[in-house]
């Protein structure tokens, strides 16, 4: 279980002003539940993610995962970032292995897991291959299976696919939920697209200007195709999300600021 | 798969303006031997026509044979050979060539060690910030006296020497590129699990590397130069030293084969480099490690190593 009380984070942004990226949050996450994180850009939803995975540290509060307070990274908690992290250096079987490796998994065993993720993200016959020589969406499929293969109990993804077209954005959908049903592990997931939040996850959490603004349980059947997400809960909830993201009124834009201003 | 005649033919197709500015400049130098006036010293032109430099001043190079085995030796009186130029030049080009890549090796070993291990700690990092300037400062050919007086004039004060000139270039160049490391990689490992220092070998290193073959491609011409300028002044073998011993007698012609033998030597090493750091960074897209490596280096590459996009 993930146990958040009273998260703040402040930091200074590169122009020195003070940036309060989150103010007060207190959520707890229940093992096994898909969480979508929804809200703007610079509304402290990367942030959160970074301080769950004990990249940034809080300014107050607290983070706990099954009882033990987060004071930095941990294999317990992998990231897919919205960024391409794979190592291009590494072949596509090495970087599965990266993390297995780097828990001292006997290397028998990282075989072993390493065949059975790359088949799991339907990448077996790419093992040798160079990242470089993957399209984009074959790279996040690898970051995806190096994560789930170290074992990670709580899966962050940062806007994982907000870089991908929309067909190949589907099939990541349909492969993530397939993974996670099978694995029962937490994901937390970001991301700016209402749309996408619908078909992901079983609760979503609205977050404006460093607050969570909402806790909706989202209680539609799965898979959610076009005709669940036109249905009137699905519509409803869409129409609660807009309205917390201050959306109905128009748009105010602020400042976005970066996590990397963070270190 | 192409036969040899064609693809010879494509090389010069692609490269004749280079070829024929090369042709222009030998038949300019050719010209200007058969009319350039006679060294006061020795019968020898001011610049030393091409049949000159690759008939007498290659023959002369058998003076240069100082072991009394397989070539008659000249300095005590034997007959100048072919064979006993080949060896002399074979054996000198070999000492140079051992100085210039042991020092090469040892600088390039000893600078990224040390870079590395600045980067770990930002207190070092700091610490180190002025002296490393000091450092870029020095003149390197200036210093060659100081080694000779610390080392002697012997092989060893040449590889340190080469090693110290090219040392500090690989020493700021690692700690610069382990200060670009993209942060992601290094979160993403620690998300991984992955220690302090397997992050240092499989991650900083390999993501470094790129930075670190740019800084073999200028501190080679850079060692070239402190290995001969070792051998000019001090050592008393190698290829730098057979000029100095040409100059003595005004033996231009001397001067310039050892001086053609220098081009091809560093030209080769460049290539064997780039071989190498194509190899390497073969994990880059060609583009970006063309870039770092020379841009030329894509038109050299099998089609094979060409990227190829797979579907998903």
């Amino acid at each position: 279980m993930i146990d958040i009380r009273d998260a703040r984070c402040t930091f200074r942004h590169t122009s020195g002003r003070l940036v309060e990226a989150l103010r007060g949050v207190s959520v707890t996450i229940d093992d096994g539940e898909f969480v979508c994180l929804v809200g703007r850009s610079g509304h402290g939803k990367s942030t959160l993610l970074r301080a769950l995975a004990g990249l940034n540290p809080l300014s107050s509060g607290a983070i706990a995962f099954d009882g033990n307070t987060v004071t930095g990274p941990s294999p317990e908690r992998g990231m897919v970032f919205q960024e391409d992290t794979v190592f291009p250096w590494m072949r596509v079987h090495d970087n599965v292995a990266f993390g297995l490796r780097s828990l001292g998994t006997r290397e028998s065993e990282t075989e072993k897991l390493v065949s059975e993720w790359l088949s799991a993200v339907k990448l077996t016959g790419f093992a040798h291959s160079w990242p470089k020589e993957l399209s984009g969406g074959m790279r996040k499929r690898v970051a995806i299976a190096t994560v789930f293969a170290t074992g990670a109990k709580t899966l962050l993804m940062d806007e994982p696919f907000g870089s991908l077209d929309y067909v190949t954005r589907i099939t990541l959908h349909s492969l993530l939920l397939d993974l996670w049903a099978r694995t029962n592990r937490t994901i937390v997931f970001v991301t700016h697209d209402i749309e996408e939040a619908l078909i992901l996850g079983d609760r979503i959490l609205v977050m404006s200007e460093g607050q969570i603004v909402d806790d909706i349980r989202v209680d539609l059947k799965r898979p959610r195709d076009e005709e669940v997400r036109a249905s009137t809960r699905a519509v409803t909830v869409t129409k609660s999300i807009i309205r917390n993201l201050g959306l109905a009124g128009g748009v105010d834009e602020t400042p976005e600021p970066k996590s990397s201003d963070l270190r | 798969m192409t036969t040899l005649p064609a693809r010879i033919l494509c090389y010069v197709r692609a490269r004749w303006i280079s070829i024929l500015s090369i042709v222009i400049l030998v038949t300019i130098w050719e010209i200007a031997g058969h009319l350039s006036p006679k060294s006061p010293l020795r019968e020898s032109p001011l610049v030393p026509p091409l049949e000159m430099i690759f008939g007498r001043s290659l023959l002369g190079m058998s003076d240069y044979w100082r072991i009394d085995m397989w070539a008659p030796m000249p300095v005590v009186g034997g007959a100048q050979t072919y064979l006993g130029a080949f060896l002399a030049l074979a054996y000198h080009s070999a000492l140079t060539i051992f100085r210039l890549a042991s020092g090469l090796v040892l600088g390039a070993v000893i600078g990224t060690l040390l870079g590395l291990a600045i980067s770990w700690s930002p207190f070092l990092r700091k610490l180190s910030g002025a002296p490393l300037h000091l450092l870029r400062m020095f003149p390197l050919l200036a210093m060659i006296p100081l080694f000779q007086f610390w080392f002697g004039a012997n092989n060893l004060s040449a590889i340190v020497f080469v090693a110290y000139g090219v040392g500090v270039v690989y020493f700021v160049a690692t700690i610069n590129a382990a200060s670009n490391v993209q942060g992601k990689y290094i979160d993403y490992a620690h998300t991984l699990g992955a220690s302090q220092l397997r992050i240092y070998l499989r991650v900083v290193f390999p993501a470094i590397l790129p930075e670190l073959f740019s800084s073999i491609m200028l501190t080679l011409g850079l060692a070239w130069s402190a290995v001969i300028g070792a051998e000019y002044v001090g050592v008393n073998s190698g290829i730098g030293r057979m000029i100095i011993w040409a100059e003595f007698f005004s033996a231009t012609g001397r001067m310039m084969l050892v001086t053609i033998l220098l081009i091809v030597y560093a030209g080769a090493s460049y290539l064997v480099c780039r071989r190498v750091a194509a190899h390497v960074l073969r994990w880059m897209p060609s583009a970006t490690r063309a870039e770092v490596v020379d841009h030329s280096i894509e038109a050299e590459l099998p089609m094979e190593d060409q990227p190829v996009m797979v579907n998903r």
